[in-house]
């Protein structure tokens, strides 16, 4: 157009364009385009925790030291001892103290990677949220792809994966896309998360009932507990080593302090009504539900802190989905005392 | 909207009706709202396939998770009025690979999904179609209008400067038939044909205009040559009575008539009724032909958007007048635009359709936005020429279709960027009517975009899936929560 002043939007290179596919001097490649990966996309960091000179690590820097130097020293002075006595026992002491470095190399090698996992899949779950709340489609696309190459270890999970992975090529959207990778690939688990929650509170709340000394039940509710949110976390694509699992445990019980609270909003009423009853019918009854009750409510929360993704598309389990048949177990057990002492009671009345 | 007493009753007794029905079988009325060409009939034929046969889905839960039974064609509840064509649009889409031919008058259909809900145990629920000439909306804003309103509006349009190219004709007529002057039936007819040519030169691709009421002019249906279109507006003076026994008296009574006659029928039996909505806007065809084309669009839409009750149900209003709930506005015709864009387009529709948005905010409907090709008929590609990359569409354009110099005979494929949409949609809405360039303003090379209109995809059968864009997330967004 002669109008000088409509050149002011458009730069050549916005211009419309049609290519013949045989056309010479260029190159059509027919594929989606390729996923950029959302580097410049930044979750929002929580406040860094000051860094400094601090005593405490002092302490211990200076006493690891020592310790490693201790045990260097003594390992040393004992192969030296070792071939003073024959030459034959030294080269075992050799042999065996360059073993028992492999390992040590090794254990730590695992925790590193438990813990990085651990990591990895805070971070898959962070970027989710975050296209989640922007619908954005290159962030949902890579939390997407880091899930499919968790879930290849999970056999169970094969089908899903093919499913989700038909589906990565189609135009959906960043929110759309995240919900759809949570109903096909998390779904499968949640079942068998909840099932897992709900078998260890009943166990909990049994081995309660009919323990002979306190102090057994605090140790098998505490082992139970431990073992659950082990396997939750594998469950969930976690390898925690030992120092992952006490990362583990601390945020699950930072999570339950968060949110226990507002759970107990929602279902304290029936657990007061269901631990009343217990209760008043036999005090160990009533303290295997309680326990049943606190055992549930920590899987739920390792629930939350060991899934890769958030609950959106699919219900978060309540309480009462995974004690339901603690209540119902408890209940059908307090039948039948219940018949007897009323019995018992009528013949003494008459 | 302007109905009178007795049609508002008839409303209200069929929503009584309604509610009684809904309580054996769960029926939805989806109301699918679209000027024309926007794909209505496109969308109905996909969202039919879809629930019919399957499909990839994804994102419609119910459809992806199997609990979606089957659904079948049930006996539609107007026995007068034909049944949509399903199977043939399907046909021609398969074997001839043509687009259907536009509708050129109302059709129904029953559809009768059963389902599982999320609980267990099947369901069934009744899906209420209907399709009609996207013309016949234009009408719906008229309601509302006196012939004066209607005369003002019409004459001042056809002298804005983007039409006024076309409307010679219609203006000398117009000087030639002052509205005082005697009735002659052979001066209405030849205004009624003129103001026809008028407005059919004004919709082509190139002025590619919207707001042309009376939609009856352009898709008479059966009505054609019938005295209630037999009008056109005229020259009125302001406040100027008009005498009996002339000419503009007799055009008068004819547009009440029209209106009466024609279309209060159409708007109380079809859309007085709706349970949720979908609007097609095609934004496409407007950018490609120009800002005024933009702006006739966005006017044209948000006249026919006041016609309908949108809002949350109270009590009583989901008793006697039911409200629409929920709302997807979606731009069509994405598959004309690489992924990259779409967001673009989005934002394009938002700002078309903010005041209708607002509106039924305001009135605590549910809202999406989305932008969504109900048969996608390209692929993508990327191409790369003198160390650039261009992200394009791959398809094949319908014999006849020109663009760079080149015209097209219908089955050779190409490759196409059709011009960068901007990431301010207020960039193309600027007041002085030249934030871009379009077919409408000169010649093709020196055009900002182009929408090339592709053939429909190559390799689809009747019984197998069809392509798509977002198809899915538009039904999850209408039928989930129904469906759960």
């Amino acid at each position: 157009m002669a109008d000088p002043r409509n050149d002011r939007h458009r730069p050549e290179n916005t211009r419309p364009q049609v290519f013949r596919l045989d056309e010479a001097g260029i190159v059509v490649t027919e594929a989606p385009a390729p996923t950029e990966e959302a580097d410049e996309i930044v979750a929002p960091a929580p406040p860094a925790r000051r860094r400094g000179f601090s005593l405490g690590a002092v302490f211990w820097t200076a006493l690891g030291g020592l310790a490693s130097l201790g045990i260097g020293l003594a390992v040393t002075r004992l192969i030296e001892d070792l071939f003073a006595q024959t030459q034959a026992l030294g080269y075992l002491g050799v042999a065996l103290a360059g073993l028992l470095a492999v390992s040590v190399l090794a254990i730590i090698g695992r925790e590193v990677a438990g813990l990085m996992r651990f990591s990895s899949l805070d971070s898959i779950r962070e970027r989710a949220v975050l296209a989640l709340a922007t619908d954005d489609r290159p962030l949902a696309e890579a939390v997407t792809h880091d899930l499919l190459g968790i879930a290849k270890e999970m056999p169970a999970l094969a089908r899903a994966r093919g499913d989700l992975s038909s589906h990565l090529g189609a135009i959906i959207d960043g929110a759309d896309l995240v919900r759809l990778t949570e109903r096909t690939l998390m779904a499968p688990l949640d079942a068998r998360a909840r099932q897992l929650v709900s078998d260890t509170a009943k166990r909990v709340s049994v081995v309660t009932a009919v323990s002979p000394r306190a102090v057994v039940d605090l140790l098998f509710v505490l082992y139970s507990a431990f073992v659950l949110i082990r396997r939750l976390a594998e469950l969930y694509g976690g390898r925690p080593g030992a120092l992952g699992m006490l990362r583990l445990v601390r945020h699950v019980l930072s999570h339950l302090a968060v949110t226990g609270g507002m759970a107990a909003g929602d279902t304290l009423v029936q657990e007061l009504v269901g631990s009343g009853i217990a209760a008043r019918l036999s005090a160990r009854l009533g303290e295997g539900v309680v326990n049943g009750l606190l055992t549930a409510r920590l899987g739920l929360a390792a629930i939350a802190v060991t899934r890769p993704l958030p609950f959106t598309a699919l219900p978060a389990p309540r309480v009462a989905d995974v004690a339901a048949g603690l209540m119902k177990k408890a209940q059908e057990e307090e039948v039948r005392p219940q018949l007897g002492s009323r019995r018992a009671g009528k013949a003494e009345g008459e | 909207m302007a109905m009178g007493l007795l049609d508002e009753a008839w409303i209200g007794l069929r929503a009584v009706a309604d509610r009684f029905e809904d309580l054996a079988h769960p029926t939805l009325r989806l109301g699918v709202t679209g000027l024309a060409r926007s794909g209505k009939t496109i969308f109905t034929t996909a969202l039919v396939h879809a629930l019919m046969r399957g499909g990839r889905l994804p994102v419609f839960e119910a459809m992806n998770a199997g609990r979606i039974a089957g659904a079948r064609l049930a006996p539609q509840p107007d026995d007068a009025v034909p049944r949509f064509p399903y199977e043939d649009h399907l046909a021609s889409l398969a074997s001839a690979r043509d687009w259907p031919s536009s509708t050129t008058r109302i059709s129904e259909l029953r559809l009768e999904v059963s389902y599982a809900p999320v609980r267990g145990g099947t369901r069934r629920l009744t899906l209420d179609l209907v399709d009609y000439p996207g013309e016949w909306l234009l009408d719906l804003p008229l309601l509302d209008m006196s012939y004066a309103d209607f005369s003002r509006q019409a004459l001042e349009l056809a002298r804005a400067p983007a039409r006024l190219p076309y409307a010679g004709a219609l203006l000398a007529a117009l000087g030639a038939h002052p509205p005082a002057a005697p009735a002659d039936e052979s001066a209405a007819r030849e205004l009624a044909a003129i103001f026809t040519a008028y407005l059919a030169a004004c919709r082509g691709e190139r002025v590619g205009m919207s707001l042309l009421p009376p939609g009856r002019f352009l898709m008479p249906g059966d009505l054609e040559g019938s005295p209630a279109l037999t009008f056109a507006p005229l020259d009125l003076q302001d406040g100027a009575a008009l005498p009996a026994g002339s000419l503009g008296a007799m055009m008068e009574r004819r547009f009440q008539s029209y209106k009466s006659a024609v279309v209060r029928p159409f708007f109380r039996d079809h859309f007085a009724r709706l349970d949720r909505q979908i609007v097609l806007v095609d934004a496409l065809s407007a950018l490609n032909a120009g800002p005024a084309a933009l702006a006739d669009l966005e006017r044209a839409l948000d006249s026919i958007l006041v016609a309908f009750r949108v809002g949350r149900n109270t009590l009583v209003s989901a008793l006697l007048r039911p409200r629409i709930e929920k709302v997807l506005f979606a731009a069509t015709k994405a598959d004309h635009l690489h992924r990259a864009s779409h967001d673009r387009l989005e934002a394009i529709l938002r700002r078309l359709v903010e005041r209708a948005l607002a509106r039924a905010q305001e009135g605590g409907a549910r809202i999406d936005v989305a932008a969504l090709a109900a048969i996608r008929a390209t692929r993508e590609a990327e191409v790369s020429k003198g160390g650039r990359n261009i992200a394009a569409i791959i398809g094949t354009p319908e014999a006849g279709q020109e663009a760079g110099g080149q015209v097209f005979d219908g089955s050779e494929d190409v490759a196409l960027f059709p011009g960068e949409l901007p990431a301010n949609p207020d960039a193309l809405f600027a007041a002085d009517g030249a934030a871009f360039r379009g077919l409408a303003s000169g010649p093709d090379s020196e055009a900002d975009f182009r929408f090339l209109r592709f053939r429909p995809p190559a390799g689809i059968g009747p019984a197998g899936p069809l392509p798509h864009i977002r198809l899915d997330r538009a039904l999850q967004f209408l039928l989930g929560d129904r469906l759960s």
